[in-house]
């Protein structure tokens, strides 16, 4: 299993946080380094969240579990936001859900068997005038058709191979 | 194609982002080497005299909000910028922030030194992560080029900024919500009063503005308050104003328009009409909050006051149309749902109420609705609206109030078929 | 103070007082769901709707969240508001199950009683309820998420006011949790706090679970007897047990909220092997018998070897009203030999503050609006628990706190702690007092500089100690201290924890009596020859129990009172059983001095799930009550004095003979009880203690009290024994290593007293080159009284 952060970066961190007088602050930043790193946050990444900041695994965890873009269950190498929110919804966001679903054998909340891709629902992308829209990872995709999805999961299918 | 004068998208061009030199050149950073050069209450006076409203939503007047700031308290202050840009039919920020990050910093540079604050915060949305990197990359070059950092142009003032990557929810654009975010708390509202002015993030005074509205602040210096409120075509507002389109439109980009325009302009001219040769049904003229407007108000200006007075408003501009083959109901279930998912949970109304309002939404359209789910939902719009700790709820009334307004005979239909009639359109 | 008007009536109340609390000075009572007094107003649950019809204020408001201003009107029946409760009734109701006939708040819900006072009776909402996955909580606290209606009261009441830390609010929109990360028990010591402040069944007490349904269970006001500092509680009792224990209100002492011992430390009432049986010389007798037995035999003695070989021992856990009948009784056979406090080193102290108190009592609330806490020698957590929280509140208002103590003091808020030999605290007190910084070496004189910097500037400081560290002169020093740091403008005030609920009533009636070490030499050599023993253990708890065993062996007569299974009560030639605190009224002084009444909550008696034998109802049928002989302590003295055995007659005899005592034929249960000016008087000089000998191997070992375990009446609380540490003994983690020992060894005590096997722990807060030990009963610790300085060897023990 990999490391939930390098070294590095937990030391600095520290070093960050000793500097301020309000280090809860950087607990989204070091969940989200920790998520970037990992893929997402498990408990000992709470624990070490806290550890690290010197605050209340609590108060870790309440944040953690607010935020959506934080995962706190396992996800695949890739997760995959399907934006159902209006502009999309208007613009055949359903069907686009729809394909994505059948062409990855998966509903909403699940994992690839591979590993390779999570699926979720997500609220507005902030990209409606190119509705209908996704994300993955942090890349946003608009202008949606399911050959146009299609294309994007192999790109993705073959950088995840290049990745391992 | 936009004859409109063209303020905070004159240098955008497609796929693109405006760096330090080009920005320069077209009069970049004049406006904050105009502020220094005042004082710093006359930077705010300015703002206050060119009738800047807040690009974020509420329209609140930015040299207002300012003036609640008192500029010689001693001790930390904060200046954030919002930039959590989540209303459904929003997206005036990312397109501004991709095109020119710059304005945002100079921008926040004037802010700092009119209300004198040496740090400021851009608070940005998980989603956004091209802006971020965009911002981060030109908050370098302006610390590089002196615009930034220590004795920022040799004035003897100092001002860094930081940039907060979020991690998604729609509750942290309420600014109270940001400020417990920004903190590493629960990003649940707090109570006004006391307001951020005076007991801000980490509990000190602070000012918070929209992206769009800081951007807007640099040309206003350069080029004077005649010169903006002469930009809108009201002659009773002032600007440009970023319009984002979505929706059933041939053309859903965004646009830079004077105040003022009608929304048939908008429609017709700027989103090329409607697809496929439909008809104009509806709209949301300012994001999932607004209430809607019908093809009766396409001569209605796209502005503050007008809106308001056709029981709309404004809000972030984000036109989102609807054809004749939409089903209201059905719009209007997706926009509930929205806020339903997006509540904090802190109060009542909008933890359950919405959810309540969501579960009638999906009977009526799903045809299992009655006359009673009718009746309900009117009470639960009466008291929900108004009722709640923050604007969430308020805002997701605005949708369903216009849909029983405007749509009523469209859910009694619902009730009457037992089906959505538009179901298969 | 404004004046406004709500619902046609004017009302006046203080500035800052809000439109709720304005209209309950009405008796106007407004729904609500997250607003408490104690947590104060946040506006979540939308549910205390009122309408401003004009004023400052207009439209419809949360009235939790609006501060009572001249000239408002105010309706909170007006249609609107009254809709909008409703309605907001109706959402929290959406996913709350309908569980009501089998959930144990039934009774006392909040829930339940808004629903109906709002209106909604018909559920509309037909659609799917949200569900969660219960978390287990530990032994105390019962979790049942999906009745939740998310009013965010137990967070606040576990982080916020009591400075949890394992207990936090999870996800969002109307999925809100609230729970720890993992399963587990809840750790702070007030968790039981959540149970009461839950207007709901999703937090209910374990160990109440299923017992009895709410409008079953007999209530009445009473005073906790776990400790010296007079909290307010309620039990609750039903078929002859006492079943559980929820916080009483009283502003001035624990204000909502009471710790975690005094709520589940109610089982001593039932214990199994409690004396309920009268006994003459090991054979069980009517009540009347018994009392004739000791009536003549006490005479007797006296009459054949004097009026000073009959001994009283009094009780801090026996009431005032008792305690005073037994001084009279001393008084009536003109012995000389009372006591009221088996310990001598907690009797010498309580006394010592008695006399020296004064104008210096502070109560919780004071300490709580105390912008300077310093404590003395004394660990509160264990001490007297609810005084942690008042210096946490105190903390939270920008208060300072520091500790100077050689245990490893925790705290649930920020204070500055340096650890000091208990032995030297007297010395550090006087120092500190008079200001003179030379006393102290160089780390330590920055610490009382800065310390001293802060008092000056403090306006409402006060110094808190405790009886088992500081001994009577840490007390005496500190009572003077507190005298010479005030000035003028502010008082320094003093708030001292005592060992039991009685102790300060203790040691106003003593006088300058002997203490318990003076009395045991009388008993050795015979000069005493009977011992009255009045819910006290001398057996157990003098602070030598070897010598106690061995003097008290030579008694004529021992008399023992007691409602618990103590070694007295056992070895005792007459025996008289007594009611416990649940059981009867009366009245203790706590450890400011403040006279508070009790009531009875339930009759004694076997309960009907031991005379059932788990069956209910039981099957045999007597014409009396089992169990049932016991009598409040007082009653059983009046009637061993001949007196009348009516309590308010009683009162005010006691009122009349010692002024001192005056308001205590007037004060109520209910009421916060009355701050007596009395002073006591000085114990006589004792002796000197003797210094540690300073030979290899021998180590410096200070027992003391810890939260669980060493308070006698705590401890035989089936729900609380069962969270009781091991033995053990904890070390600074350097002194640990000078040992060659480590965390989690296990090591061989040896000490004058004998040996026992305990486990190291180890704390960097806490003093280097000590060994310290809690007291615990029952155990082989048990023989170490808290504030004992032993010498003491460890012996590393290899694991068999």
């Amino acid at each position: 299993m990999t490391e939930l952060l390098p070294q590095k970066q937990i030391d600095s961190f520290k070093a960050r946080a000793a500097a301020l007088a309000h280090p809860h602050e950087l607990i989204v930043d070091l969940l989200r380094a920790i998520q970037s790193h990992y893929g997402w946050v498990p408990d000992a990444g709470v624990l070490l969240t806290a550890m690290t900041l010197g605050v209340l695994p609590v108060e870790v965890e309440e944040l953690a579990t607010f935020y959506d873009k934080i995962y706190r269950r396992a996800v695949g190498r890739r997760v995959i936001h399907v934006c159902d929110s209006i502009c999309c919804w208007s613009l055949g966001a359903e069907m686009i859900t729809e394909h994505l679903q059948k062409s990855l054998g998966i509903d909403f909340g699940m994992t690839t068997t591979d590993g390779a891709f999570t699926l979720l629902p997500s609220c507005c992308l902030g990209a409606c005038g190119d509705a209908p829209a996704m994300m993955i990872g942090l890349t946003t995709y608009g202008k949606l058709t399911p050959q146009k999805i299609d294309e994007i999961l192999l790109k993705e299918r073959v950088a995840i191979a290049a990745d391992a | 194609m936009n004859a409109y004068p063209q303020v905070l998208f004159k240098n955008r061009r497609p796929k693109e982002t405006v760096l330090l030199p080009e920005y320069e050149k077209s009069g970049g950073y004049q406006g904050l080497r105009a502020a220094l050069k005042m004082s710093p209450e006359e930077v705010s006076t300015q703002v206050k005299n060119s009738g800047l409203r807040g690009r974020g939503g509420a329209g609140f007047p930015t040299g207002v909000k300012w003036s609640f700031f008192s500029v010689d308290q001693p001790g930390d202050k904060y200046l954030v910028c919002n930039g959590d840009e989540m209303e459904p039919g929003t997206y005036k920020d990312r397109q501004l922030l991709l095109a020119d990050p710059h304005q945002l910093v100079e921008g926040m540079a004037i802010a700092a030194y009119a209300l004198q604050i040496p740090v400021g915060y851009i608070f940005l949305r998980y989603a956004y992560e091209d802006c971020s990197l965009q911002v981060e990359r030109a908050i370098e070059a302006a610390i590089a080029a002196g615009y930034l950092g220590k004795n920022i142009l040799g004035s003897g003032f100092d001002v860094e900024l930081h940039v907060h990557r979020s991690a998604g929810r729609y509750i942290l654009g309420e600014e109270t919500s940001l400020l417990n975010g920004l903190e590493g708390r629960r990003p649940v509202p707090r109570s006004k009063p006391p307001f951020p002015a005076k007991h801000g993030l980490f509990g000190r005074p602070t000012n918070v503005n929209n992206v769009e509205t800081l951007a807007t602040v640099p040309h206003i210096l350069v080029n004077g308050t005649a010169w903006f409120h002469g930009l809108a075509l009201n002659p009773e507002s002032a600007g440009t104003k970023l319009f984002g389109l979505s929706g059933h439109l041939n053309r859903t980009e965004c646009f830079e328009l004077p105040l003022g325009i009608t929304l048939r302009e908008v429609v017709e001219d700027f989103g090329g009409g409607v697809r496929g040769g439909h008809k104009f049904k509806a709209c949301l003229p300012g994001g999932a909050s607004t209430p809607y407007l019908t093809a009766e108000h396409l001569d209605v200006m796209m502005d503050f006051d007008p809106l308001e007075e056709v029981s709309s408003r404004l809000g972030t501009a984000g036109v989102t149309v609807f054809d004749e083959q939409t089903c209201m109901v059905a719009v209007t279930r997706n926009l509930n749902r929205f806020f339903a998912r997006e509540s904090c949970g802190w109060c009542t109304p909008c933890r359950d109420g919405l959810a309540m309002v969501s579960w009638l939404l999906d009977r009526i359209e799903f045809g299992q609705g009655s006359e009673d789910d009718l009746a309900m939902l009117k009470d639960q719009v009466r008291n929900i609206k108004g009722r709640s700790f923050c604007a969430l709820a308020e805002g997701a009334m605005g949708p369903v109030e216009a849909l029983l307004r405007l749509f009523e005979d469209e859910i009694k239909d619902h009730i009457r078929k037992g089906c959505c009639p538009f179901a298969g359109k | 103070m404004p004046k406004l008007t709500i619902d046609n009536l004017e009302v006046t109340v203080a500035e800052g007082t809000n439109v709720l609390e304005a209209a309950r000075a009405l008796d106007i009572v407004i729904p609500h769901f997250c607003y408490h007094e104690a947590l104060g107003a946040v506006g979540a649950c939308r549910l205390c709707a009122m309408m401003f019809v004009d004023g400052p204020v207009k439209g419809l408001q949360m009235a939790c969240m609006i501060k009572a201003q001249d000239g408002m009107i105010v309706s909170s029946t007006d249609p609107a508001a009254m809709d909008l409760r409703r309605h907001v009734i109706e959402w929290t109701m959406i996913n709350h199950p309908h569980d009501c006939p089998v959930c144990d708040e039934g009774g006392e819900c909040q829930l339940q009683e808004m629903t109906v006072a709002g209106g909604h009776g018909v559920r509309r909402y037909t659609g799917r309820k949200r569900t969660f996955t219960n978390q287990n909580l530990g032994p105390f606290v019962q979790q049942e998420m999906n009745r939740c209606i998310t009013c965010y009261r137990c967070v606040r009441t576990y982080r916020d006011y009591c400075g949890g830390s394992d207990f936090g609010v999870f996800g969002s929109r109307n999925r809100v949790f609230y729970g720890r990360i993992q399963a587990g028990k809840l750790e702070s010591f007030f968790a039981g706090n959540i149970i009461d402040v839950c207007p709901t069944g999703v937090l209910t007490s374990k160990p109440f679970r299923y017992k009895t349904r709410l409008w079953d269970l007999q209530e009445a006001p009473s005073v906790c007897p776990h400790c010296s500092l007079g909290c307010a509680t309620v039990p609750g009792g039903r078929y002859r047990d006492v079943q559980r224990v929820r916080a009483g209100i009283n502003r001035e002492t624990n204000g909502f909220f009471i710790c975690d011992r005094g709520r589940f430390g109610y089982d001593h009432v039932n214990h199994p092997q409690r004396p309920r049986q009268a006994r003459v010389d090991g054979q069980p007798v009517m009540i009347d018998k018994a009392l004739t037995a000791v009536r003549q035999r006490v005479a007797e003695i006296a009459r054949e070897h004097g009026s000073n070989s009959v001994a009283f021992l009094g009780s801090c856990r026996a009431s005032l009203e008792a305690n005073v009948l037994l001084r009279d009784w001393a008084v009536a056979t003109g012995s000389a030999q009372l006591v009221f406090e088996a310990h001598h080193g907690r009797d010498r102290a309580a006394r010592t503050l008695a006399a020296n108190l004064g104008e210096h009592a502070r109560s919780l609330e004071d300490v709580r609006r105390s912008d300077l806490i310093i404590v003395f020698g004394a660990d509160p957590l264990a001490e007297g628990p609810m005084l942690v929280l008042a210096m946490r509140q105190a903390a939270r208002n920008g208060g300072r706190i520091a500790v100077i103590d050689p245990r490893p003091v925790e705290l649930p808020c920020a204070a500055k702690h340096l650890p000091v030999v208990a032995e030297r605290l007297p010395v550090v007190l006087a120092a500190f007092g008079q200001g003179d910084l030379n006393a102290f070496d160089s780390h330590e004189r920055e610490f009382f500089a800065s310390l001293m910097a802060q008092l000056h500037a403090a306006r409402r400081p006060v110094l808190v100690g405790g009886v088992d560290l500081l001994g009577d002169q840490g007390v005496d020093a500190l009572c003077s201290a507190a005298a010479e740091l005030s000035t003028g403008e502010r008082s320094v005030g003093v708030m001292i924890l005592l060992a039991g609920p009685n102790s300060f009533g203790g040691a106003l009636l003593a006088g300058a009596g002997p203490d318990f070490e003076a009395l045991l030499d009388a008993i050795q050599e015979s000069r005493v020859r009977a011992l009255v023993c009045l819910e006290s253990d001398p057996f157990r708890e003098a602070m030598d129990p070897a010598r106690a065993q061995a003097a008290l062996a030579h008694l004529e007569l021992l008399v023992s009172i007691d409602n618990t299974p103590s070694l007295t009560a056992q070895r005792a030639d007459i025996f008289l059983p007594a009611r416990a605190n649940a059981e009867m009224a009366g009245s203790y002084i706590n450890n400011e001095g403040r006279l508070q009444a009790f009531l009875p909550v339930i009759d004694p008696g076997l309960p009907i799930r031991e005379t059932g034998a788990g069956n209910h109802p039981p099957r045999e049928f007597f014409q009396e009550t089992p169990g049932s002989a016991a009598e409040a302590d007082w009653w059983l003295l009046t009637h061993l004095l001949e007196r009348g055995a009516n309590l308010v007659e009683l009162r005010k005899a006691i009122e009349q003979n010692d002024e001192r005592f005056a308001g205590l034929s007037t004060i109520a249960a209910e009421a916060t009880g009355l701050r007596l000016a009395a002073k006591g008087v000085l114990p006589p000089a004792a002796e000197k203690q003797r210094p540690h000998a300073a030979t290899t191997g021998i180590l410096p070992l200070l027992v003391t009290t810890v939260p669980v375990g060493s308070h006698w009446l705590a401890h035989l609380s089936s729900p609380l024994a069962a969270t009781e540490p091991q033995p053990y003994v904890c070390l600074h983690p350097d002194y640990a290593n000078e040992l060659g020992l480590a965390a989690g060894d296990r090591v061989r005590l040896s000490t004058h007293l004998g040996q026992c096997h305990v486990v190291v722990r180890v704390s960097a807060q806490m003093l280097n080159g000590l060994v310290l030990a809690p007291h615990l009963w029952d155990t082989a610790l048990e023989g170490m009284l808290p504030g004992s300085r032993l010498d003491c060897r460890l012996e590393k023990e290899t694991k068999a």
